[in-house]
């Protein structure tokens, strides 16, 4: 059952429509988050949840009641029990960690302080942490007092607004981790917000993704990854290479050979999307998987980033399609070496129009390749 | 996965218009708004009044008390004051700043000290102060100079503000596009302190064109002491109050220009991250300059009406003690008058700003700065004629209220209302608006939100804002002399006694006291002003 619906949810700005009639279900006891740039509406999103703006259109419920409904409808934020964990903590600098912990208890709980010790437990900090002034814990401290402070007062579902920015890669994982233990532990529902793909995936048990105002997709982040529904979708939520190809029957002919399709739909030419993991290279000083019919390619360049290694390449010589295939091998071809390519595993394929009609924008490496 | 995109190209990363932190705001509350209606109305009310009074005796005779050739010549003598004075007031004070937040200029607590030390001395003392230094420093050059010197501290106080708020990556990164320090000052800072400017340079004009006491000191005839000439003259309230039509609509004329010209931008922004301190330049050759400059302004501002205060006393030893110990008897009783009025009118001042500031902080937009620039409005009317205006209004409407101290302190509060919310807004813009939100989000309402985490921020603020308000009334002179009880003095109106029969010496004690306040209020101001509460402070 969903703990948070909202249906037809519009807000616009000055003529300038921010949100336009999303619909989104998060199912009680678990993390939904919400990937988007930034401008894509987000902020909005969490802010019509929480009550600190209303909606032009469309009806919120949290536990099946009704808290907003546009121009019918408009709970006040403190009446809806719902926690809210702003960005970088939103700490209030006057009170120690404990007293922002207890902030949202009565004033018995607060005096008993036995929510607050429980909270602070739950996140993992100690006792001590109680009397110890909110401007000196450090920026992943910070985030867990905040967490625990949205949780004290057990509200029906916790919005997450990018709780983790600011932070370093290593207290990021190690934060994501504490607030993912500490929700599952509370049972509560969350929505999370954010624009890094790998946080929605790795946290979210569903994501849905926002664009331009409209929710572009919702699904568990592997059909996320695996199937996006568009190109744009495709290359938002992780790397990919983009290329022309013609379906028929379950497989699709392109530039990189005849794969079979993930997505049997579309029929005729198709824009191809596969992921630079799934493309293997083989070459001289390494025989694995070569099977003699493969595509050819020319090494142009590679970035090493210690797990895996992304190798830039021509493809049968041409300087025109450049192609990235990631290679978690630690040894790989030099550069100028020629390899041979394939593809491994079901590749997405989209209707023609669907996502090559924009023009390519500085700083994006999406190539067009032709089907032979 | 994090560190692998390669291929990612951000096309939902579109374009968009810039963000403002406005448009994310919510409706403004019914029940805000409502209680800012109320204030302003209330602030307004004596201007209202005097309308009524000016046209009560007829248009026509409304129109004879303006036509005549000597309210002209006269408004014409303040208006050029203000034109003088404020853009002195101005440079004075955006320089001042910048030395002092921006500048390895030694000693910047003393020098602070002493640069807000000449908003908190009364203007009259100052005034009478430079007066008895010799008629150079009388009339119009005397006139501007002072009122520019006890000023300046307004835009030294925003301007500094806005210097502490302002992102040190900018000037960096001016620094890096090789500009120079001074190219940097006009083309990056300078812009981002247009509105403190303004709107200290405004507050400026407009209290100086209801300006009386100081002015009668230096014998500067402006349009207010013909205002007050015209009621002790003829007793015609409708004649003063047709000339005050005059400064009404110099007011509005004022406060539409200013308006236009600050166009949308804040008074404080709200800076994300992380703050740390600014590069401070090295005065190095131009210290030994600048140090004179400084010790300059504070000789005028500070120097001379404490010297003056030492000299008075000297005379009043040497008159021997039987002027100034029969006077000394009134001090005690003085005292605390002043002292208890400028505390409770500072508290309603405080009552009557905070919704108004909170308003325009956290809700911007046209109705809310309308509402603001309302409240200015106190400033349109010499103190004598909004005090007459509202003995009037209460006489008729409030008999309870007419010839109580309580209506002197309400009309206290009233006339300095403007500066408390200057002096909240500086406050209130550096308090993160996610915290409130967040207190929201814990099931507090918007009251208890308020009292529990934008109150205890803003303490500075409040502290601020009601001790600027108490230095003032300490100040102020015109009001109280029409709304003083029978029986009652303060220690302005004891000084003024004197000093209006040049028995000086007489008047030191009551200037002493009201120095060694206004020195007590200086350092509330420099610590508070602009600030919120300290990290971790309890």
């Amino acid at each position: 059952m969903a703990e948070l619906r909202c249906s037809g949810l519009a807000k616009s700005y000055h003529g300038r429509a921010v949100l336009r009639d999303v619909d989104l279900e998060v199912p009680a006891g678990t993390l939904t988050a919400i990937l988007g740039a930034s401008g894509s509406g987000k902020t909005t999103l969490l802010r019509l949840i929480m009550g600190f703006i209303e909606a032009d259109a469309g009806t919120i419920t949290v536990g099946g009641e009704t808290v907003a409904e546009a121009h019918c409808v408009h709970l006040a934020s403190d009446k809806r029990a719902i926690g809210y964990v702003a960005q970088e903590g939103a700490l209030f600098p006057h009170l120690t960690a404990g007293e922002n912990v207890g902030f949202g208890l009565s004033r018995s709980g607060r005096r008993t302080g036995a929510r607050i010790a429980e909270m602070l437990e739950l996140v993992g900090l100690d006792g001590d942490y109680a009397t110890r002034p909110s401007h000196e814990l450090s920026g992943g401290e910070q985030r867990r007092v905040a967490l625990a402070r949205a949780l004290a007062p057990r509200p029906r579902i916790v919005l997450l607004d990018e709780p983790f920015s600011g932070l370093d890669a290593a207290l990021r994982a190690e934060t994501r981790e504490a607030v993912l233990q500490a929700l599952g532990e509370e049972g509560t529902t969350a929505l999370l917000v954010t624009h890094d793909q790998a946080e929605a995936l790795s946290m979210g048990r569903e994501v849905a993704v926002l664009r331009e105002g409209r929710l572009a997709q919702r699904a568990t982040p592997r059909a996320l990854y695996r199937t996006p529904v568009d190109p744009d979708v495709a290359q938002f939520v992780g790397d990919a290479v983009l290329s022309e190809g013609h379906a028929s029957f379950g497989m699709v002919r392109c530039a990189l050979g005849q794969l079979a399709i993930a997505n049997p739909g579309p029929e005729g030419p198709v824009a191809v999307m596969i992921r630079p993991e799934q493309i293997r290279l083989t070459w001289r000083s390494n025989t694995n998987g070569a099977n003699g019919h493969s595509v050819t390619g020319t090494v142009l360049g590679h970035t090493y980033y210690g797990p895996d290694t992304v190798v830039r390449l021509s493809l049968g010589g041409s300087p025109e399609l450049i192609i990235k295939a990631r290679t978690f091998e630690q040894e790989v071809p030099g550069i100028g070496e020629p390899v041979e390519l394939a593809v491994i595993g079901p590749v997405v394929v989209f209707p023609p129009q669907a996502g090559l009609t924009g023009h390519p924008r500085r700083g994006e490496s999406r190539v067009h390749l032709h089907a032979s | 996965m994090s560190n692998t995109t390669v291929i990612a190209s951000r096309r939902l990363d579109a374009p968009v218009a810039a963000r403002s932190r406005r448009s994310l705001l919510g409706r403004t509350p019914g029940g805000l708004l409502l209680i800012c209606v109320l204030v302003v109305a209330v602030v307004v009310l004596p201007v209202g009044v005097t309308i009524a009074q000016a046209l009560d005796g007829g248009v026509s005779a409304a129109v004879r008390a303006i036509d005549a050739s000597s309210a002209r010549t006269l408004l014409l003598h303040s208006v050029l004051v203000a034109a003088v004075a404020a853009p002195l007031a101005g440079v004075l004070g955006v320089t001042t700043a910048w030395f002092i937040e921006r500048t390895n200029l030694p000693a910047r607590r003393m020098w602070t000290l002493l640069a807000v030390a000449p908003l908190t001395i009364p203007l009259f003392v100052t005034s009478y102060a430079w007066a008895t230094l010799g008629t150079l420093l009388q009339g119009f050059l005397g006139a501007a100079g002072i009122i520019a010197v006890s000023y300046s501290p307004i835009v030294f106080l925003l301007a500094a503000v806005a210097l502490r708020g302002m992102d040190p990556a900018l000037e960096e990164s001016a620094r890096s596009l090789g500009l120079s320090a001074r190219q940097t000052f006009f083309r990056v800072i300078f812009p981002q302190l247009r509105p403190a400017l303004l709107g200290g340079m405004l507050l400026v004009v407009l209290d100086t064109l209801v300006e009386f006491d100081a002015f009668v000191a230096l014998k500067y005839q402006t349009f207010t002491v013909h205002v007050y000439a015209q009621y002790e003259l003829s007793f015609s309230t409708s004649g003063a109050a047709a000339l005050s039509l005059f400064s009404i609509l110099l007011c509005v004329v004022l406060l539409y220009a200013e308006s236009r010209l600050r166009g949308g931008a804040n008074y404080t922004r709200v800076s994300q991250g992380v703050r740390r301190p600014p590069t401070r330049y090295r005065l190095g050759r131009a210290a030994p300059l600048v140090l004179a400059g400084f010790a300059l302004a504070a000789t005028i501002g500070v120097g001379v009406p404490l010297g003056t205060l030492v000299y008075w006393f000297t005379q009043s030893s040497q008159a021997g003690l039987a002027g100034a110990s029969a006077n000394v008897r009134y001090l005690d009783p003085a005292a605390l008058t002043s002292v208890a009025l400028g505390v409770a009118s500072a508290l309603v001042a405080l009552v009557f700003a905070l919704p108004v500031a909170f308003l325009v902080v956290r809700h911007k937009g046209r109705l809310s700065t309308f509402l603001e620039r309302a409240t200015y409005l106190s400033f349109a009317l010499p103190d004598l004629v909004a005090a007459i205006a509202l003995a009037y209004a209460a006489s008729h409407y409030v008999p309870g209220l007419y010839g109580s101290i309580a209506l002197l302190v309400l009309a206290e509060a009233m006339l300095f209302v403007p500066f408390a919310i200057v002096a909240l807004r500086a406050t209130l813009g550096q308090i993160e608006p996610t915290l409130e939100d967040s207190a929201r989000s814990l099931g507090l309402g918007p009251l208890r939100a308020f009292a529990r985490v934008t109150v205890p921020l803003a303490r500075p603020g409040l502290a601020a804002a009601g001790v600027l308000v108490f230095a003032f009334v300490l100040g102020d002179l015109g009001t109280a002399q029409v709304l003083l009880p029978p029986g009652l003095y303060t220690l302005g109106t004891e000084f003024q006694a004197n000093a209006a029969t040049v028995a000086f010496a007489a008047a030191a004690p009551f200037a002493a006291a009201l120095v060694a306040l206004s020195m007590l209020a200086t350092y509330v101001l420099m610590t508070r002003f602009g600030r919120v509460r300290a990290l971790g402070s309890s």
